[in-house]
């Protein structure tokens, strides 16, 4: 019986990441800003748990949330999937060549991937003619690596919990 | 070297092009997809709109369902919020009350008097515009595009371009119609230009959106004579929309003249379409 109760607490929990995907795309929360700060959580989530998790996050899903958010930010369809994509495509590499992974090697390499994720999001709206504030868009960066250590450790709870 | 270069190889292979364990697809054929979809935006043929049109519409729709619950927490909140205020907000507003029905007595006068004068001169005083009202369905501002989603589209003659006023208030345009669904670019926005007139000078100029509460005045004549309070219109230069809609009111900085909109677009929930001038 006990085994039947964990089976399915670890089914539920292991949903967790994709109910959180579709969840924060459907709603808008993609990126959260609070006063001065500005936080994409979607980039944080996506990269986390392509790092540690993948199967817990499928390529497919990724690209579907990606065109939510397109949609509902009315931005090009593909600009997202393919920056989300980006995103696991570098914390796939990360995974590949790293053996120990800490919350400092996670956060020194989620720097590069936000770089890489930003320049070609900046492309992609450059050449669909949209008009792009650039502070912002540094301002976003920062403080999406900022924040990393605080969605790093929820995201680790929940890890745990699914292990 | 050699083997540091071939780890790499290996590595990027790897990571684009293996498909991991319950994966159907793999990133290197996704970002493909990605791609070919960003290309065929650019297309405009009727069975890509139509088809366009329900992904957006089932996408708006999905949305509002699940946000339905913090929505109606939001309410729940104001409302009990203004409960506790009610005493003081019913004295505030019998004071305002009475101070209003005087100014319409004096505006009654007016408007008789307008009707008069410019039936003197010949020219049709009835209102211009048809409307269409909607309601906004997904408020969510994104951060490269100030906008939202209103509940009509095609399917109410709703056509991009269009003015959108909250109240009379000029708030923005259509730049997206689906079926049952449109998106509606805020003035307040980056991308948004909008021809206007600025009262008593008459000057004209173009209002720019920056993301920002307060929007410019740009492309203003060399002596302009716009100073703090002048009230800013909706040109109707571009043709699409009806001239004198109110948009807002100038705010002088720094020799800048900045204008901040009449209505404040975070407490928008119903809105009007200008669908048109009637003559």
């Amino acid at each position: 019986m006990s085994i039947f109760f964990k089976n399915i607490n670890f089914r539920i929990l292991s949903l967790v990441p994709l109910l959180l995907l579709f969840f924060i795309t459907l709603t808008g929360n993609a990126v959260i800003n609070i006063n001065f700060i500005s936080i994409n959580i979607l980039y944080v989530l996506v990269y986390f748990w392509a790092l540690k998790l993948p199967e817990s996050l499928g390529n497919g899903y990724i690209f579907l949330g990606g065109i939510i958010t397109d949609v509902i930010f009315g931005l090009p369809i593909g600009t997202n999937p393919f920056t989300l994509l980006i995103i696991a495509s570098v914390a796939s590499y990360v995974r590949n060549v790293t053996v120990r992974i800490t919350l400092i090697n996670d956060w020194i390499s989620f720097l590069p991937t936000l770089i890489i994720a930003n320049f070609f999001y900046f492309i992609i709206l450059y050449l669909s003619d949209y008009q792009i504030d650039y502070i912002y868009l540094l301002k976003n960066s920062i403080f999406t690596f900022i924040f990393y250590p605080i969605l790093w450790v929820f995201f680790s709870i929940t890890l745990r919990l699914i292990k | 070297m050699d083997t540091g270069r071939e780890d790499f190889g290996i590595a990027i292979r790897s990571a684009f092009l293996k498909k991991g364990t319950q994966q159907r697809f793999s990133l290197f054929a996704l970002l493909i997809l990605s791609v070919f979809l960003m290309f065929i935006e650019k297309i405009e043929t009727k069975p890509l709109n139509v088809l366009r049109s329900i992904i957006k519409d089932g996408i708006y729709r999905s949305s509002t369902i699940v946000s339905a619950p913090a929505k109606g927490y939001k309410s729940l909140h104001s409302t009990a919020k203004s409960h506790f205020f009610l005493y003081e907000k019913n004295e505030k507003l019998t004071k305002e009350i009475k101070e209003l029905k005087n100014i319409k007595y004096k505006n009654d006068f007016l408007v008789l008097e307008n009707t008069q004068l410019r039936k003197l001169i010949d020219e049709n005083a009835s209102s211009l515009a048809d409307l269409i009202n909607a309601r906004v369905m997904i408020d969510k501002q994104s951060p490269y595009l100030n906008s939202f989603i209103i509940n009509s589209g095609s399917n109410k003659k709703i056509k991009n371009g269009m003015a959108v006023t909250h109240g009379k208030n000029f708030i923005g345009r259509i730049v997206d119609v689906n079926f049952f669904t449109s998106r509606v670019l805020l003035v307040s926005d980056l991308n948004s230009k909008i021809p206007v007139l600025v009262e008593p000078s008459g000057a004209q100029a173009i209002l720019s959106g920056h993301n920002d509460k307060e929007l410019t005045l740009d492309f203003l004549p060399k002596n302009h004579q716009v100073k703090n309070g002048d009230k800013v219109y909706t040109s109707g230069k571009e043709g699409i929309f009806s001239p004198g809609i109110p948009i807002g009111k100038v705010k002088m900085k720094l020799k800048k003249a900045n204008v901040s909109l009449f209505s404040d677009l975070k407490q928008v929930t119903f809105i009007n379409i200008d669908v048109g001038v009637k003559k």
